[in-house]
């Protein structure tokens, strides 16, 4: 049995003089601490700058709007509306819940809907409410909502003092004429929408970069500084050797992914709330809290994954470059299945619990939006840990060969693999130590 | 007579080259070692030094034969094997990130010094080797003749019986040559079993109890200096040395000359 020859006091040596080397290693501290930790704040700024370049641009858009039950003693309403070049008022004729359909499809910018007033402001003959339907994640229905809103109140005011005069009250008692809002997305919704689509790609990434220079420093690294026959020459098992190096290229992984979730909770509070102003009020960056140890464990999953898989093609190279060369496209293949998930509807599945690393991405997304299907979420990760201990198992096979060990074998994992581990010649091969 | 503390018994070790195909590279030695001398492998380039040392060191495994260190077998209990060894050569670096007391403290624990002692045996290396001045800078910032230091007290942080310095010297000037050479014969008097590699005449001749002559993978001759006068008549280690092997011409990798640092 493998673990046997493992002797765990050794292991925290080789560890520890892993990480302290590491510390000390400024490309190591720049991608597996310092990018993770950075990365929202300049992110968000830029979304931001973004959000607000694009409102901009929406303010130049025609906001298409329909008038429900407008009470015929008001048609001035519809007259000032239809004059403002940035409305159009659609003269269909459509219930309420077609009209919300319609804003949801992006047919439609928002539904303004004429009530009866309620009991506070009965004693005005002719008075009303407005309800405007409109959804809040999208900027042009914001905005139509806000020129509905304005054009109301105008005309509200005009209308007040008319009638004000004709009645010969006070225009306080006439107040109660009301306009309800209602956006059709909640709030939570919204933000967690947003977070829901940056933090899984990001924390996928994150892990994968935290991983990327230590599985090569540690291998390839180790050849080229020439102190990787020093290190087989101590007396620790090649397990011990091996595990401890695993468990180094995780935990930067682990950090790296763990570093980049606290950065974005920390940075929305700090970076977008201020910035955001008006805007932070509506949207609100709040996950479950129950999608915590869901991010956790996942990025978890993560690290040990492209730890084994980095640390497996990297540990062919002699050189740092060369161990470069042989993790890069592997390291863009793996990421594919995560941007292709990124699309909003994609939920997790029974089949797409199957598919490595983008499983998890969509767990951590589901979980991010509040939905926890915990069968799926176990499917997913006993799936993620079927690839790692696929991956551990043929390093292991590849453990067994001596001149892998002394790095005399030239050429990268995929051609040993079809040399050796295909070829059979089993009296290569090593008794594993 | 003292019991060998290294036992080697028709070692052998064939590589596949796709170039070359088979090189035997050790072809069926013998040899042992005991507490208190220094063994000598003398030989040229590719004469299967370094593969013989390695098998020792249990980073190569043996086409055949047996190896034995302190009554372990390289091949049946590799780590224990290992723990009795400390190796040294051109291509064992340090750690350049690790501070040379680090470096130290890392050695003597990986290879299970007892580790309530590691501070005690740290302390006595960095006084041994005269690395106060420089026990707390990293290892890269160091110079060749620091690194050298602080790389024999790695080699001896656990306290193993034996030493292997394959090579040692190459690359070396000739004061850290001779610094080398003292620190073995130093070591070699405190009862440890070394066995040293060179192609370098004058080193063997000067350093070693005992000199095999390896050659092609055979050992020729395995004797102390005066024996092998006796055996061949000759004097100098230069001319035995050619009497064995039969040509210095047949040699392309071959230095007489010491000091004047190969590289
Ligand atoms: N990993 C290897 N693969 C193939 N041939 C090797 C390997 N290592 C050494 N050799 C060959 O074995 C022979 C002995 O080499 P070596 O033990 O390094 O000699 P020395 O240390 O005495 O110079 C040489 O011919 C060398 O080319
Ligand atoms: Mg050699």
């Amino acid at each position: 049995m493998p673990l046997s020859l493992i002797n765990w006091r050794q292991v925290w040596v080789l560890y520890r003089r892993e990480l302290r080397g590491a510390l000390r290693e400024r490309s190591i501290v720049v991608n597996s601490f310092l990018l993770p930790v950075f990365l929202y704040p300049v992110l968000l700024w830029l979304t931001f700058s973004a959000m607000v370049f694009v409102e901009g641009l929406s303010e130049g858009r025609v906001s298409r709007i329909v008038l429900l039950d407008l009470p015929a003693e008001h048609a001035e309403l519809r007259d000032s509306l239809s004059a403002a070049q940035s409305v159009e008022v659609r003269e269909d004729t459509v219930s309420v819940e077609q009209g919300v359909a319609w804003v949801l499809d992006g047919e439609l910018d928002a539904v303004a809907e004429f009530l009866a007033p309620g009991p506070e402001a009965e004693a005005l003959p002719d008075n009303f409410a407005v309800r405007i339907s409109y959804d809040r994640a999208e900027e042009r229905s914001r905005r139509a909502s806000d020129r509905i809103e304005s054009a109301v109140t105008g005309y509200r005011d005009r209308w007040l003092e008319r009638e004000a005069r004709d009645l010969r009250v006070s225009r306080e008692q006439l107040e109660g004429f009301l306009i309800y809002r209602n956006n059709v997305a909640t709030e939570r919704q919204v933000g967690a929408f947003l977070l829901s689509l940056m933090v899984p790609l990001f924390v996928v990434i994150m892990v994968a970069l935290g991983c990327f220079v230590p599985s090569i420093d540690t291998t390839a690294g180790e050849r080229e500084r020439s102190t990787w026959e020093t290190l087989m020459s101590v007396s620790a098992s090649r397990m011990s050797v091996v595990t401890s190096k695993y468990l180094y290229v995780a935990t930067l992984g682990l950090a790296a992914g763990m570093l980049n979730v606290t950065a974005m909770v920390i940075s929305i509070g700090a970076v977008l709330r201020p910035l955001a102003g008006e805007l932070a009020e509506e949207l609100q960056f709040r996950i479950p809290l129950l999608a915590v140890p869901v991010l956790l464990i996942g990025a978890l999953a993560l690290a040990l994954f492209f730890a084994a898989a980095m640390m497996l093609l990297a540990s062919f190279a002699r050189k740092f470059k060369d161990g470069q060369a042989m993790i890069t496209p592997v390291y863009w293949l793996a990421l594919i299945p995560v941007f292709l998930s990124g699309t909003p509807e994609l939920h997790l599945t029974p089949t797409l619990a199957t598919v490595p690393i983008a499983n998890v991405a969509v767990m951590m997304r589901d979980a991010i939006n509040g939905r926890f299907d915990w069968l799926l979420i176990g499917e997913s990760l006993l799936v993620q840990m079927v690839f790692v201990v696929l991956i551990l198992w043929l390093a292991r096979a590849v453990l067994r060969f001596e001149d892998y060990l002394l790095g005399s074998f030239d050429g990268s994992f995929w051609r040993f693999a079809r040399q050796r581990l295909l070829a059979r010649r089993s009296s290569d091969a090593l008794p594993v130590e | 007579m003292t019991e060998p503390t290294v036992a080697v018994r028709g070692l052998a070790k064939t590589f596949y080259d796709e170039a070359r195909g088979e090189v035997r590279a050790v072809d069926g030695i013998d040899f042992d070692c005991r507490p208190g001398e220094i063994f000598g492998l003398l030989g040229a380039n590719g004469a299967g030094k370094t593969t013989t040392l390695r098998m020792l060191a249990t980073i190569l495994r043996p086409t055949a034969g047996v190896a034995r260190l302190m009554g372990r077998d390289v091949v049946e209990e590799p780590v224990a094997a290992r723990r009795t060894l400390g190796f040294y050569s051109a291509t064992t670096a340090l750690y350049p990130r690790l501070t040379a007391r680090e470096t130290l403290e890392f050695f003597a624990r990986v290879n299970l010094y007892p580790e309530e002692k590691v501070d005690a045996r740290v302390d006595y290396l960095v006084g041994r080797f005269g690395i106060a001045e420089y026990v707390g800078a990293r290892v890269e910032k160091l110079s060749t003749g620091m690194k050298q230091k602080v790389s024999i007290a790695r080699t001896v942080a656990h306290d193993p019986p034996i030493l292997i310095f394959d090579e040692p010297t190459v690359g070396l000037d000739v004061i850290n040559a001779l610094e080398m050479a003292r620190v073995i014969r130093e070591l070699r008097d405190e009862g440890k079993t070394i066995i040293f590699s060179t192609h370098i005449m004058s080193e063997a001749e000067k350093l070693c109890d005992r000199i095999a002559i390896i050659h092609n993978g055979k050992i020729l001759a395995s004797d102390t200096l005066d024996a092998l006068r006796v055996a061949t008549g000759r004097h100098y280690l230069e001319d035995i040395f050619v009497d064995y092997v039969g040509g210095v011409e047949e040699m392309p990798g071959f230095i007489r000359e010491s000091g004047s640092a190969a590289e």
